[in-house]
């Protein structure tokens, strides 16, 4: 397949074309040639679009569709169209499915049936068996299958010598175990964010220390068996400020934060609207002040948008009784352009692929085109209709966003 | 004012200090109404109200329907223990199959902070809360500001202490909500492990010791240790809470002034208070109970005269 991309102003500052406009020639799957006003013979499309603009492929390392087990929240497939359709070329997804992902047969059937779509799906194992926190999965089998990290979803291992056993055991294949920062004793029945909000509308409260607690813990296992340990999505001030000085100590350890953890605070909960109910609960203005500023300096290593489709029969009840979770891939990228600027925006989008080991895509003649498409300076409301997930719970909708993606070209496909 | 500024009655915390005082002249009237011998107005011939209790109640529901009989509203009367997600059906559908059957209005009690903010949105029928989980019980809290008022004369420069689990009670959260509003001085006193963390962030201070309270206060409001809300032991035993924080005739006798003691029931008799406390002349828990019924009265008045009938 010969395509041509007319016109595109490129992003990407680890680029010798970062922000100059030039045409891409692209040719079953690599990119031939960058240069002012190709003419290419018997293409099999042009792509001239408005303020069209590329970047390196985006990636979210943790999304969770619902197949097999929730397909009526999302399937594989419709999942990884929301994501071409979002500017991502690779997601990592999470194992919260029914039956949970935690053995070779489910890492590889997850895998096949996303291997065909111009998206690339990676897959996340479960830790323990069914995520129940008491055994370890067949680690090394799921990593043989392909499997770039074993992690428990949002189900905290609780039980410090189960991690410890698992940060040793993974050692011996370099696996990366991720651990959800929550003690869940302290956590108890907390709903949203302890503090002014929760103690205002009679809602049990998170404690932020339920969060670092669980990461001081973490930290001391690390510190006393090597390893590799990835902290998904922290929401806290001194979470940041824990994992920097971990890290300042040489301690083999990464986070992450979401998106929407860094636009919204527990303000927003005072109509008691569950599309609000997520989990690390939104926090308040301090915390996202610190957590943009950790992942401003490197702290935080990479930003999600932790897609999770909840079908509308778990969120139209009452707040205690919804699922937490949010779709966010569709908004990741109009919602990242009101807090940063495009070129952040561009970084942070590509960031986390090193340490999954996921290999860094260019953007040079010669190499294999995995590029997001888009257009920034669009401004306007989001609402159902820009969303393409099953599940429309979207904490973002009547936000104001800024920038449009029009796809991706990826794996010798383009979906566009 | 003539009528009030919300359609619902969801929390305090969305009412002006206006309504407040519409309600108040309100049940007035309606008060002088239940000492008649015809304990009866024609006001809401055709009003038709559905109480929806998700949670077990005796005095609130039997107030609320007293209330809307003796304003000649037609009631039907729904109580569940089990909630009705566990059945199968959503709220939304309890409820909607009983507005289909032409209901105007709905009192409702719910396990679950906000269910009925959450309901006012879903479903076309003016709604009162009748205590959601640990967030609100408003006319609770009315009830007890009118009680201060009745026995003091006003609530404004009051200084009010809520003595026990301020953590899960909803009619702490609602009493400091009115009683702020109406200009009051408010602390809180329990042990600190049924005090949420924050509290002070609603203008209130805290006390752990029962005696400084009520030496500082002029109303002591009792509230029930809710052990059904406790899915963990937060004091070691009931003897140990009634030694820090149970209210006796001894300590009552003590103090140098004549407090005012409230209890917004069921009582645990020793436990909060001794029996020699709830009977005293200085306890008008009695008092709370009738003026519930003439609060609730215009809460339902007001409420309805915002129907399109």
């Amino acid at each position: 397949m010969k395509l041509l991309l007319k016109s595109a102003k490129i992003i990407d500052p680890t680029s010798s074309y970062h922000l100059k406009t030039l045409d891409i020639f692209i040719e079953n799957g690599t990119i031939e040639k960058i240069g002012k006003s190709l003419k290419i013979n018997k293409c099999d499309r042009e792509i001239k679009l408005k303020d069209l603009h590329v970047s390196k492929g985006w990636i979210d390392t943790s999304v969770s569709f619902g197949e097999p087990g929730y397909e009526e929240r999302e399937t594989i497939n419709n999942g990884l169209d929301t994501a071409a359709k979002s500017g991502f070329t690779q997601i990592a997804l999470n194992p919260n499915t029914n039956p949970i992902i935690d053995d070779n047969g489910a890492i590889t059937s997850v895998l096949s049936k996303a291997k065909d779509h111009a998206v690339q799906l990676f897959a996340i194992g479960a830790l323990t068996r069914r995520a129940e926190g008491k055994d370890l999965a067949e680690l090394f089998d799921m990593h043989t299958a392909g499997a770039i990290a074993f992690g428990d979803y949002k189900r905290p291992t609780s039980h410090p010598n189960l991690l410890k056993l698992a940060l040793q055991y993974a050692q011996n294949f370099d696996g990366m175990v991720q651990s959800y920062p929550q003690d869940n004793q302290i956590a108890g029945n907390g709903l949203v964010n302890e503090g002014i909000n929760s103690t205002y509308l009679g809602l049990k409260g998170i404690p932020a220390f339920a969060e670092e607690l669980q990461i001081v813990r973490d930290l001391a296992i690390l510190e006393y068996t090597g390893g590799k340990l990835h902290i998904p999505t922290i929401s806290t001030e001194k979470s940041v400020k824990l994992i920097r000085n971990a890290k300042k100590n040489g301690l083999d350890v990464s986070c992450s934060v979401t998106i929407h953890n860094l636009l919204f605070t527990d303000d927003v909960l005072a109509e008691f609207d569950t599309h609000m109910k997520v989990l690390p609960p939104l926090r308040t203005k301090n915390d996202v002040k610190a957590l943009i500023k950790g992942l401003k300096d490197g702290t935080i290593d990479m930003l999600t948008s932790d897609h999770t489709p909840i079908d509308i029969e778990h969120k139209k009840i009452e707040f205690e009784h919804a699922l937490y979770g949010t779709i966010g891939l569709e908004s990741a990228f109009g919602a990242l352009q009101k807090i940063f600027s495009l070129e952040e925006t561009i970084k942070f989008l590509t960031k986390g692929r090193e340490r999954f080991k996921i290999k860094e895509p260019q953007i040079e003649e010669g190499t294999e085109a995995n590029l997001s498409l888009f257009s920034p300076g669009e401004e306007y409301k989001f609402s159902k209709e820009h969303i393409a997930s099953t599940s429309r719970n979207s904490i973002f909708l009547d936000f104001n966003m800024k920038g449009k993606v029009y796809g991706i070209i990826n794996k010798n496909a383009m979906a566009i | 004012m003539s009528e009030l500024s919300v359609d619902h009655l969801l929390g305090i915390k969305y009412l002006k200090p206006e309504d407040i005082d519409l309600i108040f002249k309100t049940a007035d009237h309606f008060k002088e109404v239940i000492n008649r011998p015809i304990k009866k107005v024609p006001s809401l011939r055709d009003i038709t109200i559905a109480n929806l209790f998700f949670e077990n109640s005796t005095r609130t529901r039997l107030s609320f329907e007293l209330a809307e009989k003796r304003l000649s509203a037609d009631v039907i009367n729904f109580s569940s223990a089990s909630s009705s997600v566990k059945k199968g059906e959503t709220l939304i559908d309890t409820v909607n199959n009983i507005l289909a059957m032409k209901v105007d209005m709905v009192v409702m009690r719910h396990p679950n902070p906000g269910a009925g903010i959450f309901l006012s949105k879903h479903v076309d029928a003016s709604i009162v809360n009748a205590g959601d989980g640990t967030h609100e019980h408003p006319t609770q809290a009315l009830l007890d500001s009118y009680s201060i008022r009745e026995r003091l004369g006003e609530v404004k420069g009051k200084k009010i202490v809520i003595v026990g689990d301020i953590m899960h009670s909803r009619v702490a959260l609602s009493n400091i909500f009115a009683l702020k509003l109406q200009g009051a001085e408010v602390k809180v006193c329990g042990p600190k492990t049924l005090i949420p963390k924050h509290i002070e962030s609603l203008g209130v201070k805290v006390e752990t010791n029962l005696i400084k309270a009520l030496e500082w206060c002029d109303v002591a409001n009792m509230l029930r240790v809710q052990n059904e809300r406790m899915e963990i032991s937060y004091f070691p035993s009931t003897r140990e809470y009634t030694q820090q924080f149970g209210l006796n005739k001894k300590i009552l006798d003590s103090l140098n002034k004549e407090i005012v003691v409230m209890h917004p029931g069921p009582i645990n008799r020793g436990v909060e208070i001794t029996s020699d406390v709830a009977d005293s002349n200085q306890a008008i828990i009695l008092d709370q109970v009738q003026n519930g019924v003439a609060i609730r009265m215009a809460v339902i008045y007001l409420l309805a005269s915002k129907i399109n009938r």
